[in-house]
């Protein structure tokens, strides 16, 4: 494999923003996989050299791991990148995702971000949440007024309806992120079919997620590759970033070979690939993200009281804290 | 808001003459029992109601088989169905995927020199597959069951987007139910599903002759991914059976984070316009709280109804309480299987 010292990604516009950033973007939540520290902060740097510019995290990840982390790593390069979080109100007050910025922004050691998100729009009721007085969208409204923030959106990977929903209560997002992969393609819940060509007619900065659908299950059962699935998502058009996790420096050598090479599939090429994935696609066998809680952190299944799942890292994480060591400092920060 | 503890009247001069006579025994559970009127089942049957268009009677309130399955012996298991039936429940819910045909089993040697007085439902699994092996899977109900009849005969779990097609695909599991309604081994046939109204209304779209449409009916679904607005009026205007189910919320959830008290709970459903509500009883004490509720059971007011469906609404909104349209914990092991999901171990919820 070649090490990616230096090298070229497409840039894209950022909607209707005066901003550009690279086709593919690097996942924060995987950052979290990494071994240690050092490795974690050799593969921001790797990945900045290499032309990623587009930096995912959130505030709820590995109870705040990533975010230091990736600051880390972007020491002395934040002017280089595109940096986003999420904050994690799941429905609660906007004061509570105010709060949280302050605690990503201190995590990252930076004083601003490109990019805030509102994470996780899944439960019906969430827009209904966000709008309402005292809800999340007045703390992204104050958030940009007082240049803590250059930019607004909100993720999500359940349901379209909710997105559109969301689009639909009026606020003026500048990027929403969703699930965009060949499988998504063809499910009777498609965020490629519903809500992408709702995003390109309002100017809003499309993010794709979950390019691998998640954990990558179709990968290892050989329905589709790595690199396909990644050419199909970033080949989507109107779409600006992909945001793929990233958990070593074989994947991040691996994406960044991809990318720097990147040529769009051809509309025939990616109507091949959404055939050979329409069979498995049609149950949502590998978009379990959309039909199950698998992917949905412990902080929105608590703030819309619904049951953990002992076997989440976040729940892992969060036992794992009550854990006294009998040490005053950690053994290693992070 | 209707009160935890309004008995009709003649349950309750029933219940305050027991409580007049036993002695007031403090730290003994048993006398306690005894003398608890919310533990007196009124004297009366649990009413008839038409199943849809089919000229036949069945009791307003069924048993659910999956629960009879986790009852801790055979004999209790017994002893619930027999309660039940003297209490007139004629309804019996089953499929042949529940504890592996234990729940089976268990109804067709309970029900012994009972077959014709009651009404033998179970489903059939074939989760995609075809024909062949749901008329495989009828014949094995009907041993466990011991009979040689079904009086309904429903495909099991509707609830991956895709079932539809796969159910009327070409020599699919419908074309079972015509065989098998045919060879005169099924009265009628039906479907069911806990997932998505959406689902649910596909099935309907094919114009099948369906008999009966069994689905999750609670407080919370009146105002979230609603069967009872969707697809309720839906069967009705086609004449075909409503059986609802999860009335609690499938472990009880409804009660537990304080929704609905359980009378209530079940009361609600079975004031729908529905020929059944099936209710899973694994104890006896589970069994005398739906007894209570069922026996001379009389309808809820429009009032009453539209107050729980408010005081639900909040609960009811993200879905927190009704997992089984949210998640995969009640998607049972052959579906995940053939529809290749993880396990419930790799994917509880």
């Amino acid at each position: 494999m070649p090490q990616s010292s230096s090298g070229t990604i497409p840039l894209r516009k950022f909607g209707r923003a005066d901003a550009k950033v690279s086709a593919l973007g690097f996942g924060g939540h995987h950052l979290g996989e990494a071994p240690d520290a050092k490795t974690a902060i050799e593969m921001i740097h790797q990945a900045v050299d290499g032309g990623i510019t587009f930096y995912d995290n959130c505030w709820e990840y590995r109870r705040g791991k990533t975010e230091v982390w990736m600051g880390a790593g972007l020491k002395g390069r934040r002017d280089k990148v595109f940096l986003m979080t999420k904050t994690c109100p799941h429905g609660r007050d906007g004061s509570l995702a105010l709060q949280m910025l302050e605690e990503s922004l201190h995590r990252y050691q930076t004083d601003h971000l490109d990019l805030w998100q509102v994470h996780g729009m899944g439960f019906d009721n969430d827009p209904e949440l966000f709008i309402r007085k005292d809800g999340a969208a007045e703390a992204l409204e104050r958030a940009k007024k007082d240049g803590k923030v250059r930019f607004v959106g909100f993720t999500g990977h359940k349901n379209p309806k909710v997105h559109l929903a969301m689009l639909n209560t009026g606020f003026p997002f500048d990027a929403v992120q969703m699930p965009l992969n060949a499988f998504d393609a063809t499910f009777t819940r498609s965020f490629e079919r519903d809500v992408l060509p709702e995003l390109t007619k309002r100017g809003i900065a499309v993010l794709g997620m979950k390019p691998l659908s998640g954990h990558g299950d179709a990968i290892k059962r050989g329905v589709i590759t790595a690199e396909e699935s990644l050419r199909y998502a970033m080949s989507l058009p109107g779409v600006t970033t992909t945001i793929t996790g990233i958990d070593s420096l074989n994947v991040l050598h691996q994406n960044l070979q991809i990318a720097q090479n990147f040529t769009p599939m051809t509309e025939s090429e990616m109507n091949a690939l959404r055939d050979r994935c329409k069979p498995d696609a049609a149950d949502g066998r590998y978009e379990v993200y959309k039909l199950s809680l698998r992917f949905d952190n412990p902080e929105a299944r608590l703030a819309h009281g619904f049951p953990l799942d002992t076997q989440q890292s976040e729940v892992k994480d969060m036992l794992g804290a009550q854990e006294n060591t009998g040490h005053p400092w950690p053994e290693k920060q992070f | 808001m209707i009160s935890k503890f309004e008995w009709n009247r003649r349950s309750f001069i029933k219940g305050a003459a027991v409580l007049g006579a036993a002695p007031l025994l403090p730290g003994g559970s048993m006398a306690q029992q005894q003398s608890d009127p919310s533990q007196q089942i009124p004297e009366g049957q649990v009413p008839k109601k038409p199943l849809g268009h089919t000229g036949v009677q069945v009791s307003a309130m069924g048993l659910g088989g999956y629960h009879l399955g986790s009852a801790e012996t055979d004999q209790a298991a017994m002893e619930i169905v027999a309660k039940a039936f003297d209490h007139g429940v004629t309804f019996f819910d089953n499929a042949w995927e529940y504890h592996d045909g234990l729940s089976e089993e268990r109804v067709g040697k309970a029900l012994k020199g009972k077959r014709d007085q009651a009404f033998v439902m179970t489903k059939v699994c074939t989760h995609g597959r075809d024909k062949k092996i749901a008329m495989r899977m009828l014949e094995e109900s009907l041993r466990r069951l011991q009979t040689d009849h079904l009086d309904l005969w429903q495909v099991h779990e509707v609830v991956y987007e895709n079932d539809p097609d796969l159910i009327f695909a070409p020599n699919g599991v419908a074309e079972a139910l015509v065989a098998a309604k045919q060879q005169g081994k099924v009265r009628f046939i039906g479907f069911t599903g806990h997932k998505d109204p959406e689902i649910h209304l596909r099935m309907l779209s094919h114009d099948f002759p369906f008999d009966t449409v069994q689905m999750p009916l609670n407080c919370c679904d009146a105002t979230f991914r609603s069967f009872e607005t969707q697809v309720l009026p839906e069967a009705t205007r086609r004449g075909i059976a409503a059986l609802g189910m999860k009335s609690l919320g499938g472990s009880g959830e409804l009660v537990r984070h304080g929704a609905v008290a359980p009378g209530e709970g079940l009361r609600y459903a079975m004031s729908l316009p529905v020929a059944t509500t099936i209710s899973g009883v694994d104890t006896m004490q589970v069994l005398d709280q739906n007894l209570k509720v069922a026996v001379n059971f009389e309808p809820l007011a429009a009032a009453e109804m539209q107050a729980l469906r408010n005081q639900c609404r909040f609960l009811a909104s993200d879905g927190r309480l009704e997992l089984f349209k949210m998640t995969t914990k009640y998607d049972g092991k052959v579906g995940r299987e053939q529809h290749h999901f993880p396990t419930t171990e790799e994917l509880p919820i």
